[in-house]
């Protein structure tokens, strides 16, 4: 019979994933579960929940690092680092919403495991590249630990790395040392209203090549614009195009100024929004909060080089008839239509290939997550690398089997 | 030692002619310089070094390897510091200098692909038009697919990250000689396993890298640098905590202790006060520059700095960070005859000051000549031993001074190696640091190159 099993411990979850591999059950590894419905649907005999491991274990601000527990709530995390003026700079997105969970339940080992950044992740990097180190226990029921609390390691391969973006397949974290940085003092948005898709990816372009240091560029059409609780922002009637610029006050204010003299030809209305106004953007925009995204939608996250953004997204409105919006300077675009049993899969792949990018279903129903490859389909070699990959870490196939590929 | 891989014949040879024509050399000159790096390690030459122009001669020269069991070594400009070129089991050393063509550059897209025999100051050259640059500075003129593989960093790491962050995607000769791909120049979300990384690092143990897509950064407005000499080693470090916990995003910062700066004046013929010194430079906006500078000169006043030198012109700044760059010429010109053995251990920075202090203590009983420099920023020194390796007891003296510092590091929760690698030199010093997990890469080891023909011997013991 189907348990659910929750240790409180790491020396628990050991005895847990040891039975497990002897008993050769398979086991769905789920921290809050805000993210069961990303992925591939699973039939697991047993349910292992990480919750019951939480807590923050060592932060030194500092140092700027922290190690807490992986079923430490995100917003726990936030909460003490709001404290010590400090932030994880990848910015990890809140998908509980647009996942039709409750927001803010997120656990840190589910954003690693799901490899989850924001916008700032243009200048930041994505949670991999945060991710300093860890304990887990393998597929094979051993524990093991890789990279430790400091920036610089070279000390083999970076299993950190590998662990990231894997979805619980490869190991299951007791604990995750990541870094912690200064939160900005300032953060302002510079606008400009009414560009087309294309224009605005050029505009951005220039201001994140330029030396202003953009923390986050994004473009939303107008019906998109219009969903945003920023009012500067839904009342433009038009398409915005948004860059942040964070920092001391006199340097933001500088690089704000200059970012406007270089959009200044573009013949576009310049705005400007303040702290607040930029916070509440920038977290609709992470948390995909500006798609409709009512019952019955299918939600696609499509990653291509940012250049071809603006092409890419004509292709896609035309294939689905749905609607996007662009991140990361026109390289992630979000991809909202009608739900439909194949969830419009095969032209999806066919714009994305062309451009050279990958895309991942994030939201459908189980049944349709089960019918077309939620992730980029692999060719040949990389498909076998992955499946000796996987073997190597869980031979008897106890974590999440099938939640990337179907068979590993 | 060497145990010479039992394939190795003339009808091989004669194959991988057929690949690469005349671009073979057996001579044993080529043969010893390619078995060598520039570590105090002994040198293991290959059985033949091949020089092949392509992806696709790289492939099938690693297909005929397989098909007979012989070691396959990766080679790019011989500069790694932990003997990862030694080809310990004799073998098929690829000469990837060759592959050298930058293949395309998107300026608005920030990124670039380049052939693994590119080095990063042939590919700044080549960019300079673009308004773009490649960051990762690890000293040496080394190539791309060889900072790749070792996943260099150096002196400023604490802008813009290490290899780890600024490889987008490569393509890679796997150990059967199929080439793959691994991602690609989109900014990878979720398309499997991250194995781009895993390559990163790998030194050459699970495939060749061929080609690699790398992130670029605007040329900043803005370059300043600055020098200060403190009156002891914690007033120094203070001001690196204090600096990097404002938030100050300086680009880099490195230590050079009393012994280096008296190195460093006698051969660079400057007049630096002999006291340990920190060395910074600023990239960014005109304002936002003066703004950093302004903050790290305050800070640093507070502890006690004195002598706060700025330097805004290019040619001031230049001879300012050639002279940190001659470090190492400088220190072998205080024991001529002597090579560096640099050690790279790595420590939270806030025991820093507690393990150089300690490890200058263990310089001084030990009776060595021995100056440290770091990028302190993110907690990395080096202590920079002269030793004489004709000399074997002072060899052993060394390398147990070496195995001390990387014991302390580690009871200081740090590694013993922060960018150099393990190669052959340190693998034990990574059973020491991550026990289990060396189990763990060595699954991954055997999953990608089962018969262990790349480059064996390095990083895990299969």
């Amino acid at each position: 019979m189907s348990q659910t099993l929750k240790p409180e411990t790491a020396e628990h979850l050991l005895e847990v994933l040891k039975w497990a591999v002897a008993e050769k059950s398979s086991l769905d590894v789920r921290g809050n579960g805000t993210k069961q419905g990303f992925g591939r649907p699973m039939r697991t005999t047993h349910t292992l929940d990480l919750s019951g491991l939480s807590g923050i274990k060592v932060y030194e601000p500092h140092e700027l690092f922290m190690t807490a527990y992986s079923g430490t709530p995100v917003a726990d995390i936030e909460a003490a680092l709001r404290q010590n003026n400090q932030q994880m700079a990848f910015e990890p997105a809140d998908l509980g919403p647009l996942l039709g969970m409750a927001e803010g339940t997120g656990t840190i080992g589910g954003v690693i495991a799901c490899n989850l950044a924001g916008p700032r992740r243009i200048q930041a990097g994505a949670a991999r590249d945060h991710f300093l180190g860890f304990n887990a226990v393998s597929g094979r029921g051993e524990v093991f630990k890789s990279g430790g609390t400091v920036v610089k390691n070279v000390t083999g391969f970076d299993l950190s790395k590998l662990i990231a973006g894997s979805f619980g397949t490869l190991a299951v974290m007791t604990e995750a040392t990541f870094k912690v940085l200064p939160a900005a003092e300032k953060t302002r948005t510079v606008l400009a209203l009414g560009l087309t898709d294309t224009r605005a990816m050029k505009a951005m372009s220039q201001a994140l090549g330029s030396a202003n240091d953009v923390s986050g560029a994004a473009h939303l059409p107008a019906a998109q614009a219009a969903r945003s609780g920023v009012s500067y922002v839904s009342g433009a009637g038009q398409a915005v195009t948004a860059v942040r610029v964070e920092g001391p006050g006199p340097s933001v204010e500088h690089r704000c100024q200059a970012i406007r003299g270089l959009w200044a030809d573009k013949g576009a209305q310049l705005e400007e929004l303040h702290s607040q106004n930029s916070a509440a953007l920038w977290k609709e925009i992470r948390d995909v909060r500006l798609l409709d995204a009512a019952e019955g939608k299918q939600v696609w996250r499509v990653s291509v080089p940012p250049m071809e953004g603006a092409g890419v997204g004509g292709e896609l409105l035309g294939a689905s008839g749905g609607e996007v919006f662009y991140d990361w300077g026109g390289g992630l675009i979000w991809l909202a239509h009608d739900g439909c049993p194949d969830a419009n899969h095969d032209q999806v792949r066919a714009a994305v290939a062309k451009a050279g990018g990958h895309a991942t279903l994030i939201r459908a129903d189980a049944d349709v997550r089960g019918l077309v490859p939620v992730f980029e389909p692999q060719p040949g070699p990389l498909g076998d690398i992955t499946r000796r990959v996987k073997q190597g870490f869980d031979p008897e196939g106890v974590l999440n089997p099938g939640r990337m590929v179907e068979g590993v | 030692m060497t145990t010479k891989a039992a394939h190795i014949n003339d009808d091989l040879i004669e194959a991988l002619r057929g690949i690469v024509g005349d671009r073979l050399s057996l001579a044993e000159a080529v043969r010893e310089q390619h078995g060598r790096d520039e570590s105090y390690h002994d040198a293991f030459p290959p059985d033949v070094v091949v020089y092949p122009e392509t992806t696709d001669e790289v492939s099938d020269i690693v297909k005929l390897c397989a098909a007979r069991d012989v070691p396959v070594i990766p080679y790019g400009t011989g500069t790694s510091l932990e003997g990862h070129v030694a080809a310990l089991k004799g073998g098929v050393c690829i000469d990837l200098m060759r592959l050298d063509r930058i293949i395309s550059v998107n300026p608005e897209d920030m990124d670039v692909t380049v052939e693994a025999g590119v080095t990063r100051k042939k590919l700044n050259e080549d960019l300079r038009d673009t308004g773009l640059f490649f960051p990762i500075d690890p000293g040496a003129d080394a190539s791309i697919g060889g900072m790749t593989a070792t996943r260099a960093s150096g002196t400023n790491a604490v802008r813009y990250g290490t290899m780890r962050e600024n490889v987008l995607a490569m393509t890679v000769v796997m150990a059967d000689g199929r080439i793959i791909r691994t991602s690609r120049r989109a900014r990878k979300s979720s398309a499997g396993y991250d194995l781009t990384r895993l390559f990163v690092g790998s030194e050459g143990t699970l495939g060749v890298i061929t080609e690699i897509t790398l992130r670029l950064y605007g040329i900043p407005e803005a370059v300043s640098s600055a020098v200060c000499s403190f009156p002891d080693l914690e007033a120094a470090i203070e001001t690196v905590i204090s600096t990097i916990h404002a938030g100050v995003p300086v680009a880099r910062i490195e230590l050079l202790d009393d012994v280096q700066m008296d190195a460093i004046n006698k051969y660079s013929k400057m007049d630096f006060p002999v006291l340990p010194t920190l060395f910074f430079e600023f990239h960014g906006s005109k304002n936002g520059v003066v703004e950093q500078v302004e903050t790290v000169e305050a800070l640093a006043t507070d502890v006690g700095a004195s002598d706060f030198q700025w330097a805004v012109k290019q040619e001031d700044r230049n001879r300012l960070w050639q002279a940190r760059h001659d470090s190492l010429y400088a220190c072998m010109a205080l024991k001529p005859g002597s090579k560096g053995m640099a050690t790279d251990v790595c420590v939270p920075i806030s025991r820093l000051a507690e393990c150089i202090l300690e490890t200058r203590k263990d310089i001084e009983e030990t009776g060595l000549l021995a100056p440290i420099v770091g990028h302190v920023g993110d907690g990395n020194f080096h202590v920079i031993l002269l030793i004489d390796t004709e000399d074997k007891d002072d060899l052993e003296i060394c390398k147990a001074f070496n195995e001390r510092l990387v014991m302390r590091a580690l009871a200081m929760d740090g590694t013993c190696t922060g960018e150099h690698g393990i190669g052959y030199g340190k693998m034990d010093f990574l059973v020491a640091e991550h026990g289990e997990a060396v189990s763990v890469m060595r699954a991954v080891k055997m999953a990608l190159d089962p018969q262990n023909i790349m480059n064996p011997g390095k990083i895990v013991r299969v």
